[in-house]
């Protein structure tokens, strides 16, 4: 039985899907570093913007899946929204005239800006995260890590290995609850809800583990770590697109921050 | 070439080396008993042994010590020797045997590494330093004797569990290992899964490029293979090595008597009448015909009506499960629901105990009457409460661990009654306990009560899960492949067990990919792509089981026996 949805990869053969992983990640850090120094809602507007069109053009993922992909994080979006508006220093300001009331609750124009540069923000980084993790999978991110940024084989890979077999564990986890329901254990009181959630976590801890030895096993069986220089089956290095990915990232950066309105 | 300029480890094909064991034992660390020991004998290179051993024999740590992860990854001690192609295991540096040997694991998901095809190919190739050419080059052949030709762009989560294992041998098959282990390959395969894995293995055999260890359950398939048979008895001690076509009498017998299973091709030279031989050969008839019901098969107790099922998928939306499946059991009676993987057994079990509220259609249950009583009206499982739900279904797992709720094998067996006494009235623990330990020794688990349910083997864990439901049985018992993994004597212990629940008026589903099973059956529920595509009795089922191709759902039962069980009269 599938219970987790396809994970989101490109459907066609786009500009991104050629780049390196460590390219997007420096061209990704630049756009997130660029929409928390400032508060000006303006520069992450821009670069969602930005982040669209990149989306759109030159990511090869299927944009109509997106939105529900993001759903999630549309809510945690629009509470941070709330609160920031709510709870700014601004409202306090007796100087300011009052957008809204509500309640007690006095709002003013700058507290709202400033909550929305802070909404605007979690957009950006969702945004941001696609466009550096979506257009190759995992492999190829510890690749360039292992590759590029000479991160331990052990580690690159032995994640890697532990992240595709993490689907498997949110199986186990709806079939543990099932038969527990079955053997008529339904706790009613706090305490033992608490109680039969740390049985259920130590049913599940117990059969990742030995979930965990067989692929470790099965890894050390064909030779993983077992002293010999490893070799690379995919060799990534830095091209033009790659160079080219982080210029524009960058100028696209430089320009929502310092571009006047 | 460019392999022979770049140069590197193992690139060419090493020639298949011969096997000599010589007193060979193994005892793991904080073990008192070995796991094998004394096994002696010698396999010409080139050569197909197959393994046969009943649960515990220490099969897998033969491949284990075969392939150098005994001793050098796991701790234990060694006795005697073992040379692969003339190196002493012991005294070989890991890397060197990995470079020449290959083993390949049980469960596809747990020895598959990378997410695309060619990078998981290519992992072995790049833990033992190839060049990148050789890779490049290597790569799609691996593929192609596997029959993968073109999955190379294809992600691992995308194929079957018969392309998977193929997958896995591939990896193997890559390093160009002289000797290749398997360490049953096909265990957790569907029929057409398991006949892909014996077409190329057929094919690896013929080749003789490769000294082949095949350790099997689907002896009918794999014994056409052997060269040569290794019978291993439950301590781990070596009963025979011999050419396949010439076991002596005795050993067989006593293969046998350790619970192994044994081909049929052995069964049948054997002559007729002889006690031991009658009890293997008709398992399924046998325990069938055992007992006698004291209800009828009659009362309706669960009944799935044009059940629609849906997951969310990818691009196109959803993904149907189940199409407009019905299906219903009585009491008394027991159904094997078979499939290839993904036809929907999993969730129409799901749907049937309630655990998964169908789109469309309804699931009705209700529990067995008391005798004289009139029947209760029937019930939706998804709304019932989840004491009402435990008194009428139980489901036992494919992974028994998955279902075990309590600290010790005792207290695995009272849960359900305590979880729901005290809402039914007063119950006292001690009547309980007594009741479990009566329990537990009824499933031969007597000794183990204060045990931890992880620490048992795996025939012990599938009899406790099967104890755990014997204090408060269910009307209906669902059952999710309940002889995996297990020999001979633990398939009988299992359905001798079922068998007295079923006499008991208990209704039972078996989700199960062994055609053994069938006949121990009352009727067949066949599904395919989400639908019903055949309901009727076994015997009709394997005479024309209705999937494209069908030979590999008649393998391993005799054909046109008349042996089904006793249909009751309706």
């Amino acid at each position: 039985m599938s219970v987790l949805p396809a994970p989101l990869a490109p459907t066609r053969p786009a500009f991104l899907t050629r780049t390196t992983p460590a390219a997007r990640l420096v061209a990704g850090t630049a756009w997130l570093v660029a929409s928390i120094i400032t508060l000006d809602p303006i520069v992450p507007v821009r670069l969602s913007l930005a982040a669209i069109v990149a989306l759109w053009l030159w990511s090869g993922l299927p944009l109509r899946r997106i939105p529900r992909r993001l759903a999630p994080l549309g809510f945690a979006m629009l509470s941070l929204t709330a609160f920031s508006i709510l709870l700014s220093s601004a409202n306090g300001d007796i100087s300011l005239a009052a957008v809204a009331q509500i309640g007690p609750a006095r709002i003013t124009g700058p507290a709202i800006s400033a909550g929305v540069a802070v909404g605007l923000r979690i957009v950006v980084i969702a945004l941001t995260t696609l466009l550096v993790f979506g257009p190759s999978d995992l492999t190829r991110m510890a690749d360039s890590l292992v590759q590029q940024w000479h991160f331990p084989d052990r580690f690159a890979y032995g994640t890697l290995a532990a992240l595709r077999v993490a689907p498997f564990m949110a199986g186990d986890w709806i079939t543990i609850g099932a038969a527990r329901r079955l053997r008529g254990i339904t706790p009613r009181s706090p305490v033992g809800r608490v109680r039969e959630a740390g049985g259920r976590l130590m049913v599940m801890l117990v059969s990742s583990i030995r979930r965990a030895e067989r692929l470790a096993l099965a890894m050390d069986a064909r030779g993983f770590d077992s002293g010999v220089r490893r070799t690379h089956f995919r060799e990534l290095r830095m091209g033009w697109r790659d160079w080219l990915t982080i210029t524009v990232a960058l100028a696209v950066a430089a320009a929502a921050l310092f571009v006047a309105r | 070439m460019t392999e022979a300029a770049v140069g590197g480890p193992s690139i060419y094909p090493a020639a298949p080396p011969s096997i000599e064991a010589d007193g060979l034992g193994w005892t793991y660390a904080g073990r008192t008993r070995p796991a094998i020991e004394g096994l002696t004998f010698r396999l010409e290179g080139g050569r197909v042994l197959l393994v046969l051993g009943p649960s515990g024999s220490g099969k897998s740590t033969l491949a284990r010590a075969l392939a150098g992860l005994v001793p050098h990854v796991l701790p234990g001690s060694w006795q005697g020797g073992l040379r692969v192609g003339g190196l002493e295991v012991a005294d070989t540096p890991a890397r060197l045997l990995g470079e020449r040997i290959g083993l390949v694991f049980q469960d596809p998901e747990s020895q598959l590494v990378m997410s695309r095809v060619d990078d998981e190919v290519a992992f072995g190739l790049e833990n033992r330093g190839w060049p990148r050419p050789a890779m490049v080059s290597r790569v799609p052949d691996a593929l192609a004797q596997v029959g993968l030709s073109g999955f190379e762009p294809r992600s691992t989560i995308t194929l079957s569990g018969g392309e998977k294992q193929r997958l896995a041998i591939a990896d193997i098959l890559a390093a160009r290992p002289g000797l290749l282990v398997l360490d049953e390959p096909t265990a957790n395969l569907d029929p057409p899964g398991m006949h892909s894995i014996f077409e190329r293995l057929e094919v690896l055999a013929r080749r003789r490029e490769h000294t082949i260890v095949l350790i099997e359950h689907r002896l009918d398939a794999a014994l056409p293979l052997a060269d040569d048979v290794l019978l291993i008895d439950d301590e781990g001690h070596q009963l025979a090595f011999a050419p396949a076509g010439s076991v002596g009498r005795e050993a067989v017998e006593l293969l046998e008597r350790s619970g192994a299973w044994v081909p049929r091709a052995w069964r049948g030279a054997r002559p007729a009448g002889k006690p031991t031989g009658e009890r293997a050969v008709e398992l399924s008839g046998e325990s069938a015909a055992s007992g006698s019901r004291s209800v009828e098969v009659g009362v309706l107790l669960l009944e799935a009506a044009d059940v629609h099922i849906e997951y969310p998928a990818d691009e196109s939306g959803t993904r149907v499960a189940l199409d407009r499946v019905s299906a219903s059991v009585r009491a008394g009676e027991r159904i094997a629901l078979v499939g290839p993987n993904g036809a929907g057994k999993s969730s129409l079990l799901f749907a049937l105990a309630g655990l998964l509220r169908p789109a469309a259609g309804t699931v009705r249950l209700r529990a067995l009457p008391r005798d004289g009583e009139a029947a209760e009206p029937m019930r939706d499982p998804s709304r019932l409460r989840a004491r009402e739900l435990a008194a009428r279904i139980g489901l036992v797992f494919q992974d028994p661990e998955l279902g075990f709720v309590a600290g010790t094998a005792r207290d695995e067996v009272s849960a359900t009654a305590r979880a729901t006494a005290g809402r039914d009235g007063p119950s006292a623990g001690a009547p309980d306990q007594q009741g479990a330990d009566g329990v537990l020794a009824h499933f031969g688990l007597g000794h183990l009560a204060g045990e931890v349910p992880f620490r048992l083997s795996q025939g012990e864990q599938r009899r406790l899960s099967l104890a755990a439901l014997a204090l408060r049985p269910p009307a209906v018992l669902l059952l999710d492949e309940p002889t995996f993994g297990l020999d001979r004597r633990g398939t009988e212990a299992v359905l001798a067990l079922l068998d007295d629940r079923r006499t008991a008026g208990q209704a039972q589903i078996l989700a199960t990919h062994d055609p053994r099973l069938l006949p121990a059956c009352d009727r067949v529920v066949a599904l395919d792509r989400g639908r019903v595509v055949f309901d009727g009795s076994p015997d009709a089922f394997l005479a024309a089981p209705p999937y494209e191709p069908a030979a590999p759902w008649r393998d391993g039962v005799a054909h046109g026996r008349s042996t089904a069980p006793r249909q009751a009269d309706r």
